[in-house]
């Protein structure tokens, strides 16, 4: 079923169908037409004479439409079907579908036809874990056309049906008698809009009928948002493709929340992560900076404007903390679900404060950071006074929420995701060490920012003297010594959780790293535990809970690679950074271009292909995000004062690379590079040192 | 008029911009009805000065909910983006001055031990 779906999506409204165009949910299949999470439409179903059509073709025409061309009859006699019946179908607030019937025999025919129309108004949590409704469903009949309501208490929610042919409406759906002339068609709009509130009125369809030409709700067309990206010249097809098909998508992923004014900012996921959150948006901002700024900017507002205030137990909230989820469905509605917002994350705090320095450096826009200087403070505070549950300099997470919370409030989200060598779990509170890293990195920067932009020196001492302390006591603590690497966590104890993850990697791009312990751990990156030849595995080989599709604990994720070659670049290891870059996008090129959100940790030399871990979202945003964040890495560009520099350094495979017309403050600038590095060798490098290593891992076991 | 809600506007006025962070200058109304009469808050904010009255005059964002629920969130016991949803509260206007005042609003009562101990650790 997954394989076929058709999904098409502006902002947070989407249509999930099958390739007719038909949706016929049930609670727990997730087919239909969805607002603000909540399912509008669970039964859209088109009959001709009664009976269902057949697929010929499917374009996706744009992330926002689809063109479905269908005939009547079972699928092995439409050859010579006397009637063709065309579904084109944008998504607006709501849907608009246009739909014609063509008539390609020689004689007039009359024809019934009839679209079923029904809706469960399902909450996206009620889909994900299939649970009951608890309020009351009607329908009206009037003018306007069909309304379909669902009530509970004070919550409203309809859906409201029009067509622009004449049609005999009922409860269930809506029915044409249509007389078609020899080689004749017949055409209809059909509008469908969702509502919230009281009141039933009926709200203006976005497409007024006879309006032909569809448009996103999204401020920017596809077109001008291509444009303005940085074109890329290079020999590699593949990844040109990859480069393209990532703008498209992070196009697509452009989620507008109200307080934005109409700008927008990366939402998580397509289809069931299309809303704001802390960390997602933020890191995809990140890797997307040197290719749309104006990601960073929206996720700044409005992540801003959201920052905690007040200590909620419920939601996790404390004051300063930068929100995990928001979500705006019946269940949050009622508060059987603390997503309004939820703030259980222990790193998007910290990371707020990493993009607006590194969105100051790269577009110059001093005003966005005064204006946000009163949450930055609050950020920086919040890992001091609230995130320190142990009251030892570190950032610790427990939820309060023992019910709806999250347990895990890292990247690695999953229940098993934190675990020691030999595979035992901690208790709580986690200090898990990116964390750390990344807490070193908010008061770096955040300290030059207080410097440079808020003219506040004594609190940028304040904050340089902090950061060195954490880095001290970080390289000490969470040091595994015999190994050379840092341990994922501490537990509540103090004891180290002395895996060896790929977290290593985003201590190198915090920063955090001391210089003479930075060699040892790059050689566990790219040696053959972690290394899988595609990219660095979330868990390495060998360590107790190790399994290459298990989804944080062996599985290699595009958007951490793309951060740990940042890492290894930050630290001047220019040809590992190759490395890691030609691997993953040597992946792409098996999905096309979209990365998946992760894939097997097997060795490349044992699969040739990547396998692809089954997950519900595609494309994902910071896996869309991870090419452009390797095509800074590859040609090392970094802002330094008013410029650009451009420090290339691309695998041979590469061949020529040119990034054309990159935005800053500087204006636009070209950056230019060729693949001089033989990445080749490294992989056959680590493969030799393969058995030593395992007999390591058997021996612990 | 109740002691809770005017000792919650006079407490704004007080704290200034601290407790109302943010950057947007505006003005904001907040409707509150009670059986057939509505009582009429009226926030500007301009630079660091919020001024409190009780004008029925036009604003960039209008608050509709009922004076019980109001109280109920200027108490802690009622989540102001919760309630919106449920249409308990209706919204009208810049949004970014509705998300702001939110923020004005406290969490619900007596919660938050862990933190709270956590953070008294930390603070010498």
């Amino acid at each position: 079923m997954s394989a076929n779906i058709v999904k098409i999506l502006d902002g947070n409204t989407f249509v999930v169908s099958d390739p007719r165009g038909d949706i016929e949910a049930s609670l727990t299949d997730p087919t239909g037409l969805f607002s603000f999470d909540t399912r509008f439409l669970s039964t859209w179903v088109l009959t001709v004479n009664g009976q269902r059509l057949n697929a010929l073709s499917v374009d996706d025409l744009q992330y926002f439409e689809a063109r479905f061309f269908l005939v009547p009859g079972t699928g092995t006699v439409y050859v010579d079907a006397k009637l063709s019946v065309i579904r084109q179908r944008a998504v607006g607030d709501g849907f608009h579908e246009e739909l014609t019937i063509l008539n390609h025999a020689a004689e007039p025919i009359e024809l019934t036809v009839r679209v079923d129309a029904d809706s469960d108004f399902a909450d996206l949590f009620e889909v994900k874990d299939a649970l009951k409704k608890k309020g009351t469903y009607s329908t009206r009949i009037d003018k306007d056309g069909l309304h379909l309501v669902y009530e509970r208490e004070t919550f409203v929610r309809m859906t409201n049906i029009a067509a622009s042919a004449p049609a005999a409406i009922d409860e269930k759906g809506l029915t044409f008698v249509v007389t078609l002339e020899p080689h004749g068609s017949w055409t209809t709009d059909l509008d469908v809009v969702t509502a919230a509130g009281s009141g039933g009125r009926f709200v203006r369809p976005k497409y007024r009928r006879g309006e032909r030409r569809a448009l996103p709700n999204m401020g920017r067309s596809l077109e001008s948002w291509l444009e303005e990206a940085p074109r890329l010249e290079c020999d590699d097809d593949r990844l040109r493709a990859t480069y393209r098909r990532s703008l498209v998508d992070l196009a697509a992923l452009r989620f507008s929340p109200l307080i934005a004014g109409g700008r927008s900012l990366p939402a998580a996921g397509l289809p069931w992560f299309m809303t704001m959150f802390g960390r997602d948006s933020i890191l995809t901002s990140l890797q997307a900076l040197p290719f749309t700024p104006e990601l960073a900017a929206t996720t700044l507002q409005a992540l801003g404007d959201w920052q905690g205030s007040r200590i909620d137990d419920f939601r996790d909230e404390d004051p300063g903390r930068i929100l995990h989820e928001m979500r705006y469905g019946e269940m949050t509605a009622f508060e059987e679900r603390p997503h309004s917002p939820y703030y259980g994350c222990a790193d998007a705090t910290p990371l707020y404060v990493v993009l607006l320095d590194e969105y100051e450096r790269w577009t110059g826009d001093r005003a966005l950071v005064r204006r946000r200087e009163h949450e930055a403070r609050a950020a920086l505070a919040w890992i001091d006074d609230y995130a320190d549950l142990l009251g030892n300099g570190y950032i610790w997470y427990q939820r309060r929420n023992e019910q709806t919370g999250l347990e895990n409030q890292c990247w690695k989200d999953s229940w098993d995701s934190i675990s020691d060598r030999s595979g035992e779990i901690p208790g709580f509170p986690r200090a898990t060490c990116e964390l750390q890293g990344y807490a070193y990195d908010a008061k770096i920067r955040g300290a030059r920012l207080a410097r440079e932009v808020w003219n506040d020196p004594g609190y940028a001492e304040r904050l340089e003297k902090q950061a060195a302390d954490l880095k001290r006591r970080f390289n000490r603590d969470f040091w595994v010594a015999d190994e050379g690497y840092f341990a994922l966590a501490l537990d509540p104890d103090g004891r180290q959780v002395d895996s060896l993850t790929s977290n290593n990697g985003h201590l190198l791009w915090s920063g955090i790293v001391d210089k003479s312990k930075a060699k040892a751990v790059v050689a566990n990156l790219l040696g053959p535990r972690l290394f899988s030849g595609w990219g660095v595995r979330t868990l390495a080989e060998g360590e107790g809970r190790y399994n290459p599709i298990g989804y944080h604990v062996g599985t290699v994720w595009p958007f951490d690679n793309s951060f740990i070659a940042w890492g290894l670049r930050r630290y001047g290891f220019k040809d590992e950074a190759a490395t890691i870059a030609e691997g993953i996008l040597d992946a792409a090129g098996f999905f096309d271009g979209r990365l998946p959100e992760a894939f097997g940790g097997y060795e490349r030399s044992l699969t040739k292909y990547p396998v692809q871990y089954p997950t519900a979202c595609s494309p994902q945003a910071w896996s869309t995000g991870a090419p452009l964040l390797l095509l800074r890495t590859m040609l090392g560009l970094e802002p330094v004062g008013e410029h650009l520099v451009v420090d290339p350094a691309l695998p041979r495979s590469i061949g020529r690379l040119e990034l054309l017309d990159i935005p800053g403050r500087w204006g636009r600038i070209d950056a230019f590079g060729r693949g001089r590095i033989d990445v080749g060798k490294r992989r056959t490098g680590a493969k030799r040192t393969a058995t030593s290593s395992t007999r390591r891992a058997a021996a612990r076991t | 008029m109740s002691e809770p809600i005017e000792e919650f506007f006079e407490r704004l006025t007080r704290g200034g911009p601290d407790r109302l962070p943010g950057r947007a200058d505006g003005s904001l109304r907040i409707d509150l009805t009670s059986g057939k009469t509505t009582e009429r808050w009226f926030i500007t904010r301009h630079g660091g000065d919020i001024s409190v009255s009780h004008r029925n005059a036009k604003a960039d964002s209008v608050i509709r909910t009922s004076k019980d629920q109001f109280e109920g969130m200027i108490a802690g016991t009622v989540n102001a983006m919760s309630a919106a949803l449920r249409g308990v509260v209706s919204l009208e206007g810049d949004p970014t001055l509705l998300v702001q005042f939110q923020r004005a609003l406290p969490g619900p009562p007596a919660t938050g031990t862990v933190q709270r101990a956590a953070a008294k650790g930390r603070r010498t």
